[in-house]
Protein backbone atom coordinates (compact mmCIF):
# COMPACT_ATOMS: atom_id res chain seq x y z
CA UNK A 1 0.00 0.00 0.00
CA UNK A 2 1.58 3.65 -0.97
CA UNK A 3 1.68 5.62 2.84
CA UNK A 4 -1.04 8.32 3.44
CA UNK A 5 1.87 10.46 3.60
CA UNK A 6 3.24 10.16 0.66
CA UNK A 7 -0.22 10.57 -1.02
CA UNK A 8 -0.68 13.76 0.55
CA UNK A 9 2.49 15.04 -0.45
CA UNK A 10 1.48 14.29 -4.20
CA UNK A 11 -1.96 16.23 -4.36
CA UNK A 12 -0.15 19.11 -2.12
CA UNK A 13 1.91 19.22 -4.63
CA UNK A 14 -0.01 18.71 -8.06
CA UNK A 15 -3.28 19.93 -8.50
CA UNK A 16 -5.71 17.80 -10.64
CA UNK A 17 -4.33 14.39 -9.72
CA UNK A 18 -7.35 11.93 -9.94
CA UNK A 19 -6.31 8.93 -7.02
CA UNK A 20 -8.33 6.06 -8.63
CA UNK A 21 -10.50 4.36 -6.28
CA UNK A 22 -11.09 1.32 -5.99
CA UNK A 23 -7.85 1.02 -7.80
CA UNK A 24 -7.88 -0.98 -10.68
CA UNK A 25 -4.78 -3.09 -10.90
CA UNK A 26 -4.40 -5.42 -7.63
CA UNK A 27 -5.38 -3.13 -4.70
CA UNK A 28 -2.16 -0.85 -6.10
CA UNK A 29 -2.79 2.77 -6.09
CA UNK A 30 -3.33 4.21 -9.47
CA UNK A 31 -2.77 8.29 -9.89
CA UNK A 32 -4.16 9.80 -12.74
CA UNK A 33 -2.59 12.26 -14.48
CA UNK A 34 -5.01 14.97 -16.49
CA UNK A 35 -2.18 15.23 -19.66
CA UNK A 36 1.65 14.34 -20.27
CA UNK A 37 2.65 17.72 -19.36
CA UNK A 38 2.88 16.99 -15.31
CA UNK A 39 4.27 13.57 -16.26
CA UNK A 40 7.96 14.74 -15.36
CA UNK A 41 7.15 16.40 -12.39
CA UNK A 42 5.22 13.42 -10.70
CA UNK A 43 7.76 10.73 -11.39
CA UNK A 44 10.98 12.74 -10.61
CA UNK A 45 9.18 13.53 -7.11
CA UNK A 46 8.14 9.48 -7.21
CA UNK A 47 11.63 8.81 -7.88
CA UNK A 48 14.04 11.10 -5.96
CA UNK A 49 11.65 12.05 -3.01
CA UNK A 50 9.33 9.19 -1.79
CA UNK A 51 11.50 6.60 -2.73
CA UNK A 52 9.50 4.79 -6.02
CA UNK A 53 13.14 4.25 -7.22
CA UNK A 54 12.47 1.19 -9.47
CA UNK A 55 10.73 1.50 -12.61
CA UNK A 56 8.92 -1.82 -13.38
CA UNK A 57 7.40 -1.74 -16.64
CA UNK A 58 5.73 0.91 -19.14
CA UNK A 59 2.57 -0.11 -21.16
CA UNK A 60 0.33 1.30 -22.83
CA UNK A 61 -3.56 0.63 -23.48
CA UNK A 62 -6.07 1.69 -26.63
CA UNK A 63 -9.16 2.85 -25.67
CA UNK A 64 -11.15 2.69 -28.66
CA UNK A 65 -13.98 0.23 -29.10
CA UNK A 66 -13.50 -3.20 -30.25
CA UNK A 67 -10.66 -4.84 -33.08
CA UNK A 68 -12.06 -4.16 -35.62
CA UNK A 69 -11.63 -7.21 -37.69
CA UNK A 70 -11.76 -5.80 -41.32
CA UNK A 71 -8.01 -5.14 -41.25
CA UNK A 72 -6.95 -8.75 -40.41
CA UNK A 73 -6.50 -11.10 -43.28
CA UNK A 74 -9.09 -13.63 -42.13
CA UNK A 75 -8.07 -16.74 -44.70
CA UNK A 76 -5.39 -16.35 -46.48
CA UNK A 77 -4.85 -19.84 -47.80
CA UNK A 78 -8.63 -20.67 -48.43
CA UNK A 79 -9.69 -24.58 -47.41
CA UNK A 80 -10.95 -26.76 -50.22
CA UNK A 81 -12.12 -28.96 -47.37
CA UNK A 82 -14.48 -26.26 -45.57
CA UNK A 83 -18.36 -25.73 -46.54
CA UNK A 84 -18.91 -22.82 -48.39
CA UNK A 85 -20.06 -19.74 -46.61
CA UNK A 86 -17.83 -20.76 -43.48
CA UNK A 87 -15.54 -18.45 -42.09
CA UNK A 88 -12.22 -19.99 -40.02
CA UNK A 89 -12.77 -18.68 -36.21
CA UNK A 90 -12.20 -15.28 -36.00
CA UNK A 91 -15.55 -13.20 -34.96
CA UNK A 92 -16.14 -9.76 -34.58
CA UNK A 93 -16.65 -8.70 -30.72
CA UNK A 94 -20.00 -5.92 -30.43
CA UNK A 95 -19.02 -3.42 -28.49
CA UNK A 96 -19.45 -3.93 -24.75
CA UNK A 97 -22.36 -1.55 -22.95
CA UNK A 98 -21.25 0.53 -21.07
CA UNK A 99 -17.66 0.51 -20.98
CA UNK A 100 -15.42 3.16 -21.42
CA UNK A 101 -14.19 3.68 -24.70
CA UNK A 102 -12.46 6.36 -25.99
CA UNK A 103 -10.07 8.05 -28.70
CA UNK A 104 -7.24 7.81 -26.29
CA UNK A 105 -3.94 6.11 -25.74
CA UNK A 106 -3.22 5.63 -22.08
CA UNK A 107 0.37 4.84 -21.34
CA UNK A 108 1.02 3.55 -17.58
CA UNK A 109 3.86 3.28 -15.33
CA UNK A 110 4.37 0.86 -12.99
CA UNK A 111 6.79 2.23 -10.35
CA UNK A 112 7.68 0.40 -6.75
CA UNK A 113 9.88 1.68 -3.76
CA UNK A 114 11.33 -1.59 -2.73
CA UNK A 115 11.82 -0.12 1.32
CA UNK A 116 8.43 0.52 1.94
CA UNK A 117 7.52 -2.78 -0.28
CA UNK A 118 4.49 -0.63 -2.16
CA UNK A 119 4.28 0.17 -5.75
CA UNK A 120 2.27 3.13 -7.89
CA UNK A 121 0.84 2.95 -11.42
CA UNK A 122 0.97 6.14 -12.74
CA UNK A 123 -1.44 6.37 -15.77
CA UNK A 124 -1.63 9.46 -18.36
CA UNK A 125 -3.99 9.35 -21.48
CA UNK A 126 -2.71 11.32 -24.58
CA UNK A 127 -5.25 11.60 -28.29
CA UNK A 128 -4.87 8.72 -30.79
CA UNK A 129 -4.24 10.95 -33.16
CA UNK A 130 -1.01 12.57 -32.23
CA UNK A 131 -0.18 10.24 -29.03
CA UNK A 132 3.39 11.99 -27.47
CA UNK A 133 4.44 11.69 -24.06
CA UNK A 134 7.90 12.92 -22.56
CA UNK A 135 10.60 10.47 -22.10
CA UNK A 136 12.11 8.82 -18.92
CA UNK A 137 15.34 7.44 -20.50
CA UNK A 138 17.68 9.95 -18.75
CA UNK A 139 15.40 8.69 -15.42
CA UNK A 140 15.96 5.51 -16.23
CA UNK A 141 17.83 3.50 -18.78
CA UNK A 142 15.29 0.40 -19.00
CA UNK A 143 12.90 2.40 -20.31
CA UNK A 144 14.35 2.55 -23.55
CA UNK A 145 13.55 -1.06 -24.87
CA UNK A 146 9.85 -0.53 -23.94
CA UNK A 147 9.06 2.93 -25.28
CA UNK A 148 10.63 1.59 -28.37
CA UNK A 149 8.10 -1.07 -27.88
CA UNK A 150 5.34 0.80 -27.44
CA UNK A 151 6.51 3.39 -30.05
CA UNK A 152 6.61 0.36 -32.64
CA UNK A 153 3.34 -1.69 -31.88
CA UNK A 154 1.20 1.37 -30.18
CA UNK A 155 2.82 4.83 -32.13
CA UNK A 156 2.61 7.06 -29.35
CA UNK A 157 5.79 9.08 -29.78
CA UNK A 158 8.23 9.53 -26.60
CA UNK A 159 9.62 12.91 -27.15
CA UNK A 160 13.40 13.26 -25.86
CA UNK A 161 13.73 9.75 -26.66
CA UNK A 162 17.70 9.41 -28.63
CA UNK A 163 16.75 6.33 -30.26
CA UNK A 164 13.21 5.86 -31.08
CA UNK A 165 12.59 3.28 -33.96
CA UNK A 166 10.84 0.06 -34.60
CA UNK A 167 11.99 -2.72 -32.36
CA UNK A 168 9.79 -6.04 -32.65
CA UNK A 169 7.44 -5.69 -35.95
CA UNK A 170 10.00 -6.03 -39.42
CA UNK A 171 10.41 -3.09 -41.41
CA UNK A 172 7.56 -3.73 -44.15
CA UNK A 173 5.19 -4.18 -41.54
CA UNK A 174 3.03 -0.50 -41.84
CA UNK A 175 0.95 1.17 -39.31
CA UNK A 176 1.05 -0.33 -35.55
CA UNK A 177 -0.48 -3.61 -35.08
CA UNK A 178 -1.82 -3.50 -31.22
CA UNK A 179 -4.25 -0.71 -32.52
CA UNK A 180 -7.70 -1.08 -32.57
CA UNK A 181 -8.28 0.19 -35.60
CA UNK A 182 -5.28 -1.58 -37.17
CA UNK A 183 -5.44 -2.50 -40.93
CA UNK A 184 -3.06 -5.32 -42.29
CA UNK A 185 -1.28 -4.68 -45.77
CA UNK A 186 -0.42 -7.70 -47.13
CA UNK A 187 3.09 -8.16 -47.30
CA UNK A 188 5.53 -10.41 -49.16
CA UNK A 189 4.53 -12.79 -46.68
CA UNK A 190 0.90 -13.31 -47.11
CA UNK B 1 12.72 -32.67 -29.71
CA UNK B 2 14.36 -32.44 -27.14
CA UNK B 3 12.38 -35.37 -26.13
CA UNK B 4 13.36 -37.00 -29.04
CA UNK B 5 16.70 -36.63 -28.54
CA UNK B 6 17.10 -37.76 -25.12
CA UNK B 7 17.74 -40.63 -23.28
CA UNK B 8 13.75 -42.46 -23.68
CA UNK B 9 13.81 -42.29 -27.54
CA UNK B 10 17.67 -41.56 -28.54
CA UNK B 11 17.56 -40.36 -32.29
CA UNK B 12 21.32 -41.08 -32.18
CA UNK B 13 20.14 -44.29 -33.19
CA UNK B 14 18.45 -43.27 -36.15
CA UNK B 15 21.76 -41.07 -37.00
CA UNK B 16 20.41 -38.48 -36.30
CA UNK B 17 23.01 -36.14 -35.03
CA UNK B 18 22.84 -32.80 -34.30
CA UNK B 19 25.10 -30.16 -35.93
CA UNK B 20 26.55 -26.70 -35.06
CA UNK B 21 26.02 -25.37 -38.27
CA UNK B 22 23.96 -25.58 -41.36
CA UNK B 23 27.23 -25.95 -43.42
CA UNK B 24 27.51 -29.17 -42.00
CA UNK B 25 23.33 -30.39 -42.09
CA UNK B 26 21.44 -32.55 -44.38
CA UNK B 27 18.23 -31.63 -42.78
CA UNK B 28 16.73 -28.81 -41.36
CA UNK B 29 13.72 -29.29 -38.39
CA UNK B 30 11.53 -25.59 -38.32
CA UNK B 31 10.37 -26.57 -34.91
CA UNK B 32 8.48 -23.67 -34.14
CA UNK B 33 6.44 -20.17 -35.45
CA UNK B 34 8.00 -18.69 -37.97
CA UNK B 35 7.56 -14.93 -37.45
CA UNK B 36 8.33 -13.07 -40.97
CA UNK B 37 11.03 -11.39 -39.42
CA UNK B 38 13.42 -14.63 -39.01
CA UNK B 39 11.71 -15.77 -42.66
CA UNK B 40 15.04 -13.97 -44.28
CA UNK B 41 17.42 -15.82 -41.64
CA UNK B 42 15.78 -19.17 -42.37
CA UNK B 43 16.52 -18.85 -45.95
CA UNK B 44 19.77 -17.90 -45.50
CA UNK B 45 20.23 -20.97 -43.25
CA UNK B 46 18.36 -22.93 -45.65
CA UNK B 47 20.73 -21.55 -48.98
CA UNK B 48 24.01 -22.17 -46.16
CA UNK B 49 23.21 -26.17 -46.04
CA UNK B 50 24.92 -28.32 -48.56
CA UNK B 51 23.51 -30.29 -51.07
CA UNK B 52 21.53 -32.66 -51.11
CA UNK B 53 18.99 -31.06 -48.24
CA UNK B 54 15.60 -31.81 -46.94
CA UNK B 55 13.68 -29.76 -44.55
CA UNK B 56 10.91 -31.09 -41.66
CA UNK B 57 8.29 -28.51 -41.12
CA UNK B 58 6.87 -29.77 -37.33
CA UNK B 59 4.54 -28.88 -35.67
CA UNK B 60 1.30 -26.91 -36.80
CA UNK B 61 3.32 -23.76 -35.84
CA UNK B 62 5.55 -24.45 -38.92
CA UNK B 63 2.94 -26.24 -41.01
CA UNK B 64 0.68 -23.52 -41.78
CA UNK B 65 0.64 -20.70 -38.64
CA UNK B 66 -1.25 -23.26 -36.34
CA UNK B 67 -3.11 -20.54 -33.71
CA UNK B 68 -1.25 -17.33 -34.98
CA UNK B 69 -2.87 -18.00 -38.45
CA UNK B 70 -4.67 -14.54 -38.40
CA UNK B 71 -1.56 -12.72 -37.36
CA UNK B 72 0.12 -10.03 -38.68
CA UNK B 73 3.62 -11.19 -38.34
CA UNK B 74 3.39 -14.52 -38.52
CA UNK B 75 4.49 -16.41 -41.59
CA UNK B 76 1.17 -18.97 -42.36
CA UNK B 77 3.34 -22.02 -42.63
CA UNK B 78 7.43 -22.32 -43.84
CA UNK B 79 6.84 -24.05 -46.95
CA UNK B 80 6.13 -20.40 -48.61
CA UNK B 81 9.48 -19.80 -47.73
CA UNK B 82 11.30 -22.98 -48.52
CA UNK B 83 10.39 -26.65 -50.13
CA UNK B 84 9.40 -28.70 -47.31
CA UNK B 85 10.11 -32.68 -47.74
CA UNK B 86 8.32 -33.98 -44.32
CA UNK B 87 5.70 -32.33 -42.63
CA UNK B 88 4.73 -33.41 -38.91
CA UNK B 89 1.36 -32.84 -36.89
CA UNK B 90 0.81 -31.99 -33.56
CA UNK B 91 1.12 -29.23 -31.37
CA UNK B 92 3.65 -30.23 -30.59
CA UNK B 93 4.62 -33.25 -32.01
CA UNK B 94 5.16 -36.39 -29.58
CA UNK B 95 9.03 -37.30 -30.17
CA UNK B 96 7.75 -40.77 -31.92
CA UNK B 97 6.21 -38.36 -34.44
CA UNK B 98 9.41 -36.90 -34.70
CA UNK B 99 10.95 -40.18 -35.44
CA UNK B 100 8.26 -41.35 -37.63
CA UNK B 101 9.19 -38.14 -40.09
CA UNK B 102 12.85 -39.15 -40.27
CA UNK B 103 12.01 -42.55 -40.99
CA UNK B 104 9.63 -41.18 -43.45
CA UNK B 105 12.22 -39.10 -45.03
CA UNK B 106 14.91 -41.44 -44.98
CA UNK B 107 11.86 -43.87 -47.14
CA UNK B 108 11.62 -41.00 -49.63
CA UNK B 109 15.27 -40.29 -49.88
CA UNK B 110 15.79 -44.20 -50.87
CA UNK B 111 13.04 -43.72 -53.23
CA UNK B 112 14.96 -40.39 -55.04
CA UNK B 113 16.67 -41.74 -58.13
CA UNK B 114 19.75 -39.18 -58.84
CA UNK B 115 20.09 -38.08 -62.43
CA UNK B 116 23.32 -39.60 -64.06
CA UNK B 117 26.64 -37.42 -62.80
CA UNK B 118 23.92 -35.16 -61.02
CA UNK B 119 26.05 -32.74 -58.74
CA UNK B 120 28.64 -35.45 -58.32
CA UNK B 121 32.51 -35.19 -58.83
CA UNK B 122 33.51 -39.22 -60.70
CA UNK B 123 35.13 -40.10 -57.74
CA UNK B 124 31.55 -39.79 -55.85
CA UNK B 125 29.96 -40.98 -59.48
CA UNK B 126 31.99 -43.78 -59.59
CA UNK B 127 32.80 -44.95 -56.14
CA UNK B 128 36.24 -44.97 -54.23
CA UNK B 129 37.31 -48.38 -55.44
CA UNK B 130 36.20 -48.28 -59.07
CA UNK B 131 38.55 -44.97 -59.63
CA UNK B 132 41.38 -46.64 -58.13
CA UNK B 133 41.03 -49.37 -60.09
CA UNK B 134 40.50 -47.07 -63.07
CA UNK B 135 43.71 -45.54 -62.61
CA UNK B 136 45.58 -49.26 -63.04
CA UNK B 137 43.82 -50.67 -65.99
CA UNK B 138 43.65 -48.21 -69.33
CA UNK B 139 40.54 -50.93 -70.43
CA UNK B 140 38.31 -50.14 -68.00
CA UNK B 141 38.95 -46.51 -67.83
CA UNK B 142 38.19 -47.11 -71.43
CA UNK B 143 34.96 -48.79 -70.35
CA UNK B 144 33.58 -46.11 -68.08
CA UNK B 145 34.23 -43.24 -70.97
CA UNK B 146 32.05 -45.64 -72.87
CA UNK B 147 29.45 -45.78 -71.31
CA UNK B 148 29.40 -42.19 -69.62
Amino acid sequence: MVPDAAIAKLKERFSGLQLMEPAPVKGHLSVKLSGPSKLIGVIKMLKDELGYEFLDFITAVDWKGPVDLKGYIVNPNPNPFMPEGVRSQMISEPPTPGFPYREAIEVIYALSNWAAKSRIFVRVETTRGDPRVPSLIFLWKGADWQEREIFDLLGVVFEGHPNLKKILTPDFIKGHPLRKDYVHIKDKYD
Amino acid sequence: MLGAYAARFDFDRLGVIPRPSPRQADVMIVAGTVVKKMAEPIITIYHQMPEPKFVISMGSCANCGGPYYDSYSVVKGVDKIIPVDVYVAGCPPRPEALQYAVIKLQEKIGRLAPTRQAMASPIQEKGARVWYRMRLSPNLRKDLAVCN
